[in-house]
C-alpha cells in the first residue's frame, strides 16, 4: 500500500503536452467545407477532442495516469485524422478519410465507448448519424465534382 | 508439454514467414530478369519497361485480396506487411513528374491503408481494401501492367458498392467472403 503511495505520488511529476492551440479562432475545416451549424456542434461535442489541435481537457486530466492514457489517445486520433489539417491532406486523402469517418460512425466504433461513457453528451443519437453520414457523402461527391 | 507447445508455434511462426519472404525473394527476382530483359531489348522504350514496375505492389494486393476472399484476418495482416515492403521498393526513376505526383500521392494513401489493415478485424480490412483498390486501379490505369487483370464491381458493399482488382475472370468476392462469393461482376479487362 505504501509503495502504491509513492508511485502514485511519484508519477504525478510525469510531464505530458498538453493538446491546445491559443492562437485558433475558428477552426478553418468548418469554414472551408462550409460545415452546417448542426454538423459543427456533432464535430466539436463528439469528435475534436481527439481529431483536432484542441482538446477540452476534463479537470482529472492534471492527475496520473489519466493523464498520459489521454495523450496517448489524443496522439493516435490525431495522427489518423486531424480536422485542422484537413485542408493539408492530398484531394485523395480528404476523400479517403471522409469515407473512413463515414464507416466509422456507421459501425459504432467512433466516437469511442471509453469516450462517450464519461462525456454523455458526446455520444451520437441516431439523428445525428444519420444527418453526420449523410453530410459525409455529400462532401464526397462535391469533392468529386470539383468543388468544396 | 508447454515447453513443447512453445516450441511448435515458435518454429512454426518462423517457418511461415521465411516462406513468405522468400516467396516474395523469389518474384523479386523473377521480376528484376523480366525487368532487365525489356530494357535489354533496345527497340522496347521506357513504356514498355514501365509496365512492369508494379508487379510487386500488385502480387502483394492480389494476396491480401485471396487471403480476404478466404475470410483470413491473419493472412490478410501479413499480405498488408509484404505491400508496405513491395511500395518502399517501388522505383520511381522511370516515371515522368505527373506519374510521379500521382505515384506519391497513392504511396501515401496505400501504406496508410495497409498499416491500418496489418492491426484491424476483417471487417475493418475489407473498408480499407475497398479505397486501396479504387487508387491502384487508377495507378494500373496510367502506368500499364505486364498481364491481364480485371476489374470487377460488386454493387451490394456499402453504399455505392466496390471495385477490386483481379487477376482471374472467376467471380470471389473479397468483400463478403464465404458469405457471399460469386457475388460481383467483370466491368473492364486491363491489358
Amino acid at each position: 500500500m505504501f509503495i502504491f503511495m509513492i508511485v502514485f505520488v511519484g508519477i504525478q511529476f510525469i510531464p505530458t503536452t498538453p493538446n491546445q492551440q491559443e492562437d485558433l479562432l475558428q477552426s478553418n475545416f468548418m469554414n472551408s467545407y462550409k460545415v452546417p451549424q448542426e454538423i459543427q456542434q456533432v464535430l466539436k461535442n463528439s469528435c475534436f477532442d481527439c481529431h483536432s489541435n484542441n482538446t477540452n481537457y476534463p479537470w482529472y486530466n492534471r492527475i496520473q495516469p489519466i493523464s498520459w492514457f489521454l495523450e496517448q489517445h489524443i496522439k493516435k486520433g490525431k495522427n489518423d485524422l486531424n480536422f485542422d489539417e484537413f485542408e493539408s491532406y492530398s484531394i485523395r486523402k480528404q476523400k479517403n478519410k471522409l469515407k473512413s469517418i463515414a464507416n466509422q460512425i456507421e459501425e459504432n466504433k467512433m466516437p469511442l465507448f471509453s469516450y462517450t461513457l464519461i462525456h454523455k453528451n458526446s455520444k451520437l443519437t441516431e439523428v445525428e448519424k444519420v444527418k453526420l453520414i449523410d453530410w459525409l457523402y455529400k462532401k464526397q461527391d462535391s469533392i468529386n465534382n470539383n468543388i468544396k | 508439454m508447454k515447453n513443447l507447445v512453445k516450441y511448435m508455434v515458435v518454429i512454426t511462426v518462423i517457418s511461415v514467414f521465411t516462406g513468405c519472404k522468400s516467396e516474395l525473394k523469389e518474384k523479386n527476382s523473377t521480376e528484376t530478369t523480366t525487368e532487365v530483359q525489356a530494357v535489354e531489348n533496345t527497340n522496347l522504350n521506357a513504356d514498355i519497361s514501365k509496365t512492369a514496375l508494379l508487379n510487386n505492389f500488385i502480387d502483394s494486393y492480389l494476396v491480401l485480396k485471396n487471403a480476404l476472399v478466404n475470410d483470413s484476418e491473419k493472412e490478410a495482416a501479413e499480405a498488408a506487411k509484404l505491400m508496405i515492403i513491395a511500395i518502399d521498393n517501388f522505383d520511381k526513376r522511370l516515371l515522368t513528374d505527373a506519374e510521379k505526383t500521382l505515384f506519391l500521392e497513392i504511396e501515401g494513401t496505400s501504406k496508410e491503408h495497409a498499416e491500418h489493415i496489418v492491426k484491424s478485424d476483417l471487417n475493418h480490412q475489407r473498408e480499407h481494401f475497398q479505397l486501396l483498390s479504387e487508387d491502384l486501379i487508377e495507378l494500373v490505369d496510367i502506368l500499364g501492367t505486364t498481364k491481364t487483370f480485371y476489374s470487377v464491381y460488386c454493387p451490394m458493399y456499402k453504399k455505392k458498392g466496390a471495385f477490386w482488382l483481379s487477376e482471374i475472370q472467376e467471380i470471389k468476392n473479397p468483400y463478403f467472403g464465404s458469405k457471399m462469393l460469386t457475388c460481383g461482376e467483370v466491368k473492364s479487362q486491363i491489358n
